[in-house]
């Protein structure tokens, strides 16, 4: 056993958001490490490696105890890591990177610095020589030696940190995400290099929300929720447990999980082609309030949505699924105008949204509800409602409104006076989504409205959602929680890396194993 | 300007006749390059002027009280300031940025209004009087060497392990801890090498006037804005860049100086067109080749935005 833990716990507050894990990463394997946004899987790394204190519980790398150990004793050890954001040095070359990786083999050299004798020079010689080697190793030519990180096409930063990483003589590898915002043939070239270095003899911990690249290249996958391992097995195991699927598509999908496929296995790109195929009742309307066509948007080098096209008829509740960074939230982002598109047209009754500023989006009626709420925690929630009119200053009116938004929703009615951060999350998302009706929305676009909150609450957000819907507001909802989204939905598109894979009407997709495959990859 | 005239025609004319000018360069240079070290190792520390004071004050007084030779004054008075950083910096360096730099300045103030300006032994307001062991003009010979013998260690230190660990603590502390450094041990020795250095250079300072004079200009927050001006006009990145800063803003007043009153207004000027078309400072990456802002008529960037 090459790593150990045993019960680690770190809470944050009241989020649990560790919570009494024990996992065993096995000499030579490449262990999977999944779980749905918020499980607590980047937690549980910044526990292992020291950037976040240990609240209870103990980890052993071999014989080497590491509870309570400071990151840079922790890495000595033997455990390096990449990051799911890259974090390499930007203004240095990437050689320099690699050497700095090299930091815990090398002997303080001051003194040669200082005398600059010949001698000394061999050693560094040889070290920028082991620098270029790993480069190679990761794939990166010898030409991106002496260019400075920041300088690097995205794929090849990432690869240049798991060069650093490698630089350590690492015993255990923690890979955090290593492979998102790649596209498929930067993801093979990703799980080739992990395979490659693992039959090297390299132990690597993967983290990743690309399924498919996980079930592919792991023998062994942990999954964690909530802060807790909820299974640990072969990808076979984990891909068929009724508790992993739950997790990820969410609840009340009882039934979907008994009309779930075998065991699939690895699957191959060539299978989710075929099974991007549009299901029979997806007729787009004719006239449509939101007409969304051939978007693409992108992060610098990082593809996000890549020519999605879809509309909206008045009226309607359409749902956008898929797992996590599939591009879901970049659309509505792009929708209210917070981000530009690269190319594509999307209107919004005759208004052109990929010109429009964001603030005149919001005066013709398309209001987005952000994920993560982002309500004014310090102020009450009767301020939060005010703050959201204020550049109306109609008075009376503007009372009116509120008065009717807290009737829509009694129990912000009844905390009007305690201050936002004190509501429980399922309340702050209805603040959230009140807030965004104060804005007279015609098309409401709501931002993971179940994110990271209880079972209860998703039914009473769904249920506020349902009843919004009723009152004649138009509805363009993103989720995790697939199988509850499906259920109120008209229509449900699937996207995933960018692109939408199926479409269809919410019955439909809701029985449609390829919506499976399209979160678990299996 | 015309006095750098003599700089050309007679140089060893202008060598004697600058003596207090050219060791002001030097000793200006030492601090520039202490706050270099500093800065290298992503520390936005403040504190230069407290240990040039501790130099400074402790190198006279030995040399009033006990009449011991300067050598043994500047070393002792030196390595006294790099055991006060040691001392400073194990609670301040838990601080980072604007934080760490406010902690600085309360050290530096502290020390020029609570002590020197409250204790007798250090004249108080009135100062020091140095007639003993002052030594205009043979100094400059020692502040040279010394700032050459500095720039090479320090450039050197750059160049190994420790100048490795303190680039990448200056990029991503986070991701510096990652590759096993040390991250608060790194940060100490800068912090402590840097007072060093500040202290010695404060040491000279005294040496090279009769006078220590406690005033803000010299041990307070003006002086240490001035000494982060160095590094900022220069550029921070390269051991040579905070030289060339302080090299420039000892000149200005020659340079301005048939401006009368309105010099500072100048040199203000100076400095910020400076920093607008090359936010890297002079020396910075890229060579000495101007950038010019995106906002500047016929700019590259604009050209791009707009075609």
């Amino acid at each position: 056993m090459l790593l150990r833990l045993d019960d680690v716990t770190r809470h944050f507050g009241g989020v649990h958001a560790v919570d009494g894990v024990s996992l065993e990463v096995e000499d030579g394997s490449i262990q999977g490490l999944i779980g749905p946004n918020g499980a607590g899987k980047t937690t549980l790394v910044n526990v292992i490696t020291g950037y976040t204190r240990f609240q209870a519980g103990r980890a052993w790398l071999q014989a080497d105890e590491l509870t309570g150990l400071p990151a840079y004793r922790i890495a000595a050890l033997g455990i390096a890591r990449t990051f799911q954001n890259i974090r390499l040095f930007k203004d240095l070359t990437a050689v320099e990177n690699v050497l700095i990786g090299m930091h815990t083999r090398r002997r303080d050299d001051t003194l040669a610095q200082l005398a600059t004798l010949p001698i000394f020079r061999g050693a560094q010689r040889s070290r920028v020589k082991d620098a270029y080697a790993l480069l190679e190793t990761v794939g990166l030519p010898t030409s991106v030696g002496t260019r400075h990180a920041a300088t690097l096409p995205y794929g090849d930063q990432r690869r240049l940190e798991i060069a650093r990483a490698l630089a350590l003589k690492p015993r255990l590898l923690i890979l955090d995400e290593p492979a998102a915002g790649m596209n498929p043939s930067e993801k093979q070239g990703v799980r080739e290099l992990i395979e490659r270095l693992n039959a090297d003899g390299l132990t690597v911990l993967l983290i990743d929300h690309d399924m498919r690249l996980v079930m592919g290249v792991c023998k062994h996958i942990a999954v964690l929720n909530f802060g807790k391992k909820i299974a640990d097995g072969t990808p076979e195991e984990v891909s068929t447990d009724a508790t992993v699927i739950k997790a990820y598509l969410g609840t009340g999908g009882e039934r979907e999980v008994s009309s779930a496929p075998g065991a699939g296995g690895v699957n191959e790109e060539t299978e989710v082609e075929q099974a991007a195929v549009t299901s029979k009742a997806a007729r787009e309307p004719e006239k449509a309030i939101l007409d969304v066509d051939d978007l693409t948007v992108s992060y610098g080098a990082v593809v996000a949505v890549r020519g999605v096209s879809f509309r909206v008829a008045k009226g309607e509740v359409v749902a956008l699924i898929g797992a996590n960074g599939a591009g879901k939230s970049t659309i509505l982002n792009t929708l209210s105008g917070i981000i530009r598109p690269e190319s594509g047209r999307a209107s919004f009754d005759g208004l052109d949204l990929t010109n429009a500023k964001a603030s005149s989006i919001v005066k013709h009626g398309l209001v987005q509800v952000p994920e993560g709420r982002e309500i004014l925690a310090r102020q009450t929630v009767l301020e939060n409602l005010e703050l959201a009119t204020w550049a109306r200053r109609d008075g009376a009116a503007t009372r009116t409104r509120i008065d009717a938004v807290l009737k829509r929703f009694p129990i912000l009615g009844e905390r009007r006076d305690l201050s936002a951060g004190s509501l429980s999350g399922g309340e702050q998302q209805m603040l959230a989504i009140a807030r965004g009706l104060l804005a007279r929305p015609r098309l409401l676009l709501l931002d993971e409205p179940s994110l990271g909150l209880a079972p209860q609450m998703v039914d009473e957000v769904f249920r506020a959602i349902e009843e919004i819907h009723k009152d004649g507001t138009t509805i363009l909802l993103v989720e995790q929680n697939a199988l509850r989204a499906l259920a109120i939905a008209d229509r449900a598109y699937v996207i995933e890396t960018g692109r939408i894979l199926l479409s269809g009407s919410g019955d439909d997709l809701l029985h449609n194993p390829a919506v499976r495959r399209a979160y678990l990859g299996g | 300007m015309d006095q750098f005239i003599s700089l050309l025609t007679d140089p060893v004319a202008f060598w004697n006749s600058h003596t207090l000018l050219i060791g002001q360069i030097g000793i200006n240079g030492i601090i520039a390059t202490s706050m270099f070290l500093v800065l290298y190792s992503g520390q936005l520390s403040l504190a230069a002027p407290g240990f040039m004071a501790i130099g400074a004050y402790v190198s006279v007084l030995m040399g009033n009280y006990w009449h011991t030779p300067g050598v043994l004054n500047t070393v002792t008075a030196a390595l006294l300031a790099g055991v006060v950083g040691l001392l400073v910096g194990l609670p301040v360096l838990r601080l980072r940025g604007v934080f760490l730099a406010i902690a600085t300045i309360g050290f530096v103030e502290a020390l020029r209004l609570g002590v020197i300006l409250n204790v007798p032994i250090t004249g108080e307001g009135l100062g020091l009087s140095n007639t003993l062991s002052a030594d205009p003009l043979g100094g400059i010979n020692v502040i040279i060497v010394s700032l050459i013998v500095i720039v090479i260690v320090v450039w050197r230190l750059t160049k190994g392990r420790l100048g490795n660990a303190w680039a990448a603590i200056r990029q991503d502390e986070l991701a510096a801890l990652s590759q096993g450094i040390n991250v608060a041990r790194y940060k100490m020795i800068a912090f402590v090498i840097s007072a060093l250095m500040a202290g010695y250079a404060g040491a000279l300072e005294a040496h090279l006037f009769f006078n220590v004079d406690p005033s803000d200009a010299q041990y307070g927050v003006t002086r240490a804005v001035q000494i982060l001006t160095f590094a900022v006009l220069g550029g921070s990145g390269f051991v040579l860049g905070p030289i060339v800063g302080a090299l420039i803003i000892t000149l200005l007043p020659y340079i301005f100086g048939a401006a009368g009153d309105y010099i500072n207004v100048l040199a203000g000027i100076f400095l910020i067109v400076v920093i607008v078309f090359r936010p890297q400072g002079i020396v910075g990456r890229g060579g000495l080749a101007l950038v010019r802002p995106a906002w500047w008529p016929g700019s590259r960037v604009r050209a791009a935005s707009t075609g």
